[in-house]
């Protein structure tokens, strides 16, 4: 079955994607409970990934392996392969802050740190980078104007971040997450705590993201997966059922479980 | 219908009877304190003057101020939030931070527990046999010392109760951004909580601010003006112990103008420490 999947990918594009991002026989505890199940995908680079499923069937947990940030808690351990450019990122030598770096993440609520919205993305930039301040100056600009933040807020840098709408914090998280230059962003439900126009913003923003960026989400929202995404993974019970094309899920899935959830049965 | 309507009377009875009970005892509480603050302002005031904090602690039947009292317990308690606090705070943020899940944590939690409800004349007579004994001689750094062991705990709990506020998702942000675990808890964790970190400050300031026991077996106290952190130093509460107890009506006088000081003092560092935290909980 897997070895399909991803020629089936291949087929379906006329050039042929490199993966960014290979996860090979990976399996996930919390504890003694196994939370993700011998799973194989490749993610292939510039372009959006979905993952679906119901509450617990183990879609965020997949995703907070990928940058490890499940390490901030004890007792949750992975093993297996999680390939980044070919190089395993489980490995122990991997040096954690390096590898978040490169792989950003965007969490459900929306989490400005509390400092100014200048601070708010000169922060990350400024634990790896020395720069001037009018080189920083215009990197917070093109930031913000990357997350469509910029014509809302260029008048009032140095007011809070907390002093944002909602919809707007989580474009200030976004443009926090791009403006560290990194080469994946993961997205945990980013729109899910935000009203429909917020959220229709984001997902434009992500549409417009793909052409420099591999992307995850994970999304409860089925409309929203098809919506922004090229590929899509359906998980359940920590396996993954269906890895394909977002329209070939949608339309036509190869597995009962798939179709079931898509058209509302269960989940 | 009748019963319905006869049930809805006897349970506005009792609702009024409770709230009834709720208010006299919340009343009561409340008197106490009026009462206090009635007493201190009408005995205190009339004995407020400018020689109070431009003049010594007389001999008996003479006429004086509080001067050395006064600086002896700003001196004393200055040493003993310097002292204090640094440890109070890496000590909760040990706990709420790097040891969030560990078991050491717990324990500490627990002996902190201990530490915060200690009778301070226990602390008192530890810091007597820790330095005074030894040094043969009471002194005000013994006595800023003792001050200190009670500013702990106070510290430890309000540091780690306020980060453990600090939602867990922040501190996701932060690392996953490439934080490493110092940046997010000096620049994400610690802003995040400061109002909060800043308030148990103040009120470990009024808690050891109005201290008499744990000073009278380390600092004692003096008649005179002394800067000398090695010798003996007066200072408000053992002042007001020593000058309430006696027959003389000046000392007495300055007694009462010395526990208004205090007490103004402690409850304008409260209010602070309130408006602070008030001021958080309405972001």
């Amino acid at each position: 079955m897997k070895p399909m999947l991803s020629t089936d990918l291949n087929a379906a594009d006329t050039t042929v994607e490199k993966a960014k991002i290979e996860v090979k026989n990976l399996n996930f505890y919390y504890g003694q409970s196994k939370a993700l199940k011998d799973i194989n995908l490749s993610l292939p680079e510039r372009s959006v990934t979905a993952f679906i499923g119901p509450s617990g069937c183990g879609k965020s947990t997949l995703l907070r392996v990928l940058n490890r940030i499940y390490e901030l808690y004890p007792k949750q351990s992975a093993e297996g392969q999680v390939l980044l450019d070919g190089k395993n990122i489980l490995d122990r030598s991997q040096d954690l802050n390096l590898l978040r770096t490169k792989i950003g993440m965007v969490f459900q609520k929306p989490t400005p740190f509390p400092m100014s919205i200048y601070e708010n993305i000169a922060f990350g930039v400024r634990l790896y980078e020395k720069i001037s301040k009018a080189e920083m100056d215009s990197r917070v600009e093109q930031a913000l104007k990357r997350a469509a933040l910029w014509n809302e807020v260029k008048d009032k840098l140095n007011a809070s971040g907390l002093s944002l709408s909602g919809g707007q914090q989580q474009r200030l998280c976004i443009a926090r997450t791009v403006a560290v230059k990194p080469e994946v962003i993961l997205l945990d439900e980013p729109a899910s705590a935000l009203d429909p126009l917020s959220t229709a913003k984001i997902e434009e923003l992500i549409d417009e993201l793909q052409a420099d960026y591999t992307i995850v989400i994970v999304t409860h929202n089925m409309q929203q997966a098809a919506r922004v995404s090229r590929q899509t993974a359906f998980m359940y019970l920590g396996e993954l059922v269906e890895f394909d094309r977002t329209e070939k899920i949608f339309t036509s899935p190869r597995e009962k479980r798939t179709q079931d959830y898509i058209t509302g049965r269960f989940g | 219908m009748s019963t319905a309507a006869s049930l809805h009377q006897s349970r506005k009875r009792k609702n009024a009877v409770m709230m009834t009970l709720c208010v006299v005892a919340a009343g009561i509480g409340l008197a106490w304190l009026a009462l206090i603050l009635g007493a201190l302002l009408y005995k205190g005031l009339s004995g407020v003057s400018l020689s109070v904090f431009t003049e010594m602690t007389p001999p008996p039947g003479d006429a004086g101020g509080l001067l050395n009292a006064i600086y002896g317990s700003i001196v004393m308690t200055i040493i003993g939030i310097v002292v204090g606090t640094p440890i109070g705070v890496l000590a909760g943020t040990y706990m709420a931070e790097y040891g969030r899940f560990s078991k050491l944590t717990t324990v500490v939690r627990f002996i902190n527990d201990i530490l915060l409800s200690a009778p301070s004349i226990i602390i008192g007579l530890f810091v007597y046999e820790l330095m005074v004994r030894p040094m043969g001689h009471f002194s005000a750094i013994a006595g800023a010392v003792a001050l200190s062991i009670l500013v702990i705990p106070v510290v430890v709990r309000t540091t780690e109760d306020m980060l453990n506020l600090v939602p867990n998702a922040l501190r996701e942000a932060g690392t996953a951004i490439g934080a490493p675990r110092w940046v997010v808890i000096r620049s994400v964790a610690y802003r995040a909580a400061l109002s909060g970190i800043v308030t148990g400050i103040l009120l470990a300031i009024a808690r050891i601010s109005g201290e008499t026991a744990p000073l009278l077996f380390t600092a004692l106290n003096n008649q005179f003006w002394s800067s000398n952190l090695n010798a003996p130093m007066a200072s408000l509460p053992v002042t007001i112990f020593q000058f309430a107890l006696s027959p003389y009506e000046e000392w007495q006088q300055l007694a009462w103008t010395g526990a208004l000081i205090i007490t103004l003092t402690v409850l304008g560092l409260s209010i602070i420490a309130r408006s602070l935290t008030g001021r958080r909980e309405d972001r």
